[in-house]
């Protein structure tokens, strides 16, 4: 058996045995009512009517999520050229990302409510999530404050100026960077926009697991967040994909 | 055939206005707290239009910050350096100047014929082709103008370094050990390339290396360099005939001058 072919046995037989063990203690009732059998939540997702509930939920936090994380892509990547720019902003900016990182979701919500809106606080808490990450990516990726390679001594020695170094230089040297953070801020901003369906926002995922908890549906509640698992585990997936195509292509 | 130039005072004279001329050039690095090292102090170095000098010494004796200044990477804290009349950093901005180091530094997403036509998009000017590809023959890369760098060896790496810093006919070359991280064989062979490269284009060059042997085939005088701080202890005139070929390595006159210097190297690293 080859390397790869042993992996992928491992990993398969892995998500086997813990797929069997939830339904083991499903079955036996170890945890109580509010861990049903897997298979009962894989029945609920067969039924027509009711997947069609989860699916249009899903959709809803897919749009949220996709949207918060092109926000978030565009706004980190408009902060890392601004230090890029205006260097002496470079220590204001990292300390602004940081604090809008540390403040918790739960303090933020009221206020996003009240200002942003209940259809848009998932998109702009997704937005949040990602924007984080996608900052810390691309300012590393640029190499703003880090240190100097010898790429650097061959492009000032050839005499580039700024816009020719970012162009060929820092632009491309930042590609495997950046989407090495897009594989963290994809899966970041279905949490986000998940969570940011919780404060009241008409559907969603978020949404359904909320009223599922408080009407006790539990199958419902374990699909809608079975739903969020494998569209964050897509979303990680595909960035992936991505980077690794990228690496491929840049290194 | 090689004969050691006496040389009571650092300063040569040079009758032809230097190509590159550092006078009185100390550099000092700043540590923590206060205190700094000498690396460089009161360095007299004249490089001749179109001429060819090695700078050999014991590591740490900042040769390559000699180097690194004369491509305006770094500012002499005493002194001045002059290349072709203007300071380093003009030089550099006017795309007059040709670098290679011992780390190849090719951009790994782009092809060979990519990496050599870069000083063309930096210098803003449109790629001429025809150089392009008369350099990589010149180097011996035809066949791999659209390899990436990582599918090259070490060697070939080297070569279409050196290619990129002539491409633009610069000024000035500077080479800092751009055969450092080779093996003795790959090495030896990429010496007789260079030297071949180099009476095609005869440009104004600065090779720094701890390599006497490489110093004393491709120069056409190499400056023995003191410990730190560091300063010029000794001039050395190589007068073999060009086009050198491997031959001159091994004669009476090579073996002598390498001694010669080896031992000026030694006496500094026990002193």
């Amino acid at each position: 058996m080859s390397a790869a072919a042993r992996r992928a046995a491992l990993a398969t037989t892995g998500v086997l045995v813990l797929l069997a063990g939830a339904e083991a203690v499903g079955r036996a009732g170890i945890a109580g009512p509010s861990w049903p059998p897997l298979s009962e939540v894989a029945a609920h997702l067969l039924d027509a009517d009711r997947r069609a509930t989860v699916v249009r939920a899903a959709s809803a936090t897919l749009a949220s999520a996709a949207e918060g994380l092109l926000a978030g892509v565009l706004v980190a990547a408009a902060a890392a050229f601004t230090g890029l720019l205006l260097p002496p902003l470079r220590p204001g900016l990292d300390r602004l990302a940081a604090l809008l990182h540390a403040v918790p979701v739960i303090a933020l919500a009221p206020l996003l409510i009240t200002t942003v809106g209940r259809e848009a606080t998932p998109t702009v808490v997704a937005g949040l999530g990602a924007g984080f990450v996608m900052f810390v990516a691309f300012s590393s990726g640029l190499s703003l404050g880090g240190r100097r390679s010898t790429h650097d001594d061959v492009f000032d020695a050839l005499g580039a100026n700024r816009v020719r170094r970012l162009l060929r230089l820092q632009l491309p040297a930042s590609v495997p960077t950046v989407l090495d953070g897009l594989t963290l801020a994809a899966p970041a901003a279905v949490l986000g926009a998940t969570i940011g369906e919780w404060f009241g926002a008409p559907r969603g995922l978020g949404v359904l697991i909320v009223s599922a908890m408080q009407n006790f549906q539990v199958t419902l509640l374990w699909s809608a967040a079975a739903c969020a698992t494998a569209l964050s585990l897509a979303a990680y997936g595909l960035t992936t994909a991505l980077q690794r195509a990228a690496v491929r292509r840049m290194a | 055939m090689a004969q050691t130039t006496p040389s009571p005072a650092p300063t040569l004279t040079v009758a032809p206005p230097a190509a590159v001329a550092l006078s009185g050039v100390g550099k000092t690095f700043e540590l923590s707290r206060g205190r700094a090292v000498s690396a460089l102090e009161d360095l007299d170095l004249h490089v001749a239009e179109g001429e060819f000098v090695a700078i050999v010494g014991p590591s740490g004796c900042g040769k390559s910050t000699v180097l690194r200044m004369v491509a305006g990477l770094e500012r002499p804290s005493t002194g001045t350096v002059v290349v072709e009349g203007r300071s380093p950093r003009e030089l550099a901005r006017s795309h007059r100047l040709g670098v290679a180091f011992q780390e190849h530094a090719l951009l790994p997403w782009s092809s060979i014929r990519g990496n050599v036509a870069l000083p063309f998009h930096l210098a803003g000017r449109p790629v001429d082709a025809a150089r392009v590809d008369e350099l990589v023959r010149l180097v011996g890369l035809e066949g791999f103008e659209s390899a990436r760098p990582r599918q090259l060896s070490g060697g070939m790496r080297q070569r279409a370094a050196i290619a990129r810093a002539l491409v633009l006919r610069p000024d000035v070359l500077l080479l800092d050990e751009p055969f450092g991280a080779l093996d003795a064989v790959t090495r030896r062979r990429m010496n007789r390339e260079l030297a071949r490269i180099w009476s095609e284009e005869r440009i104004t060059t600065v090779l720094v290396t701890h390599d006497v042997e490489e110093a004393l085939f491709l120069a056409d005088r190499v400056v023995v360099m003191t410990g730190r701080p560091g300063r010029v202890r000794h001039v050395h005139r190589v007068d073999f005939p060009r086009p050198r070929e491997a031959a001159i390595t091994r004669s009476p006159e090579f073996h002598e001058a390498v001694d010669l210097l080896t031992g000026l190297l030694d006496a500094e690293g026990t002193a």
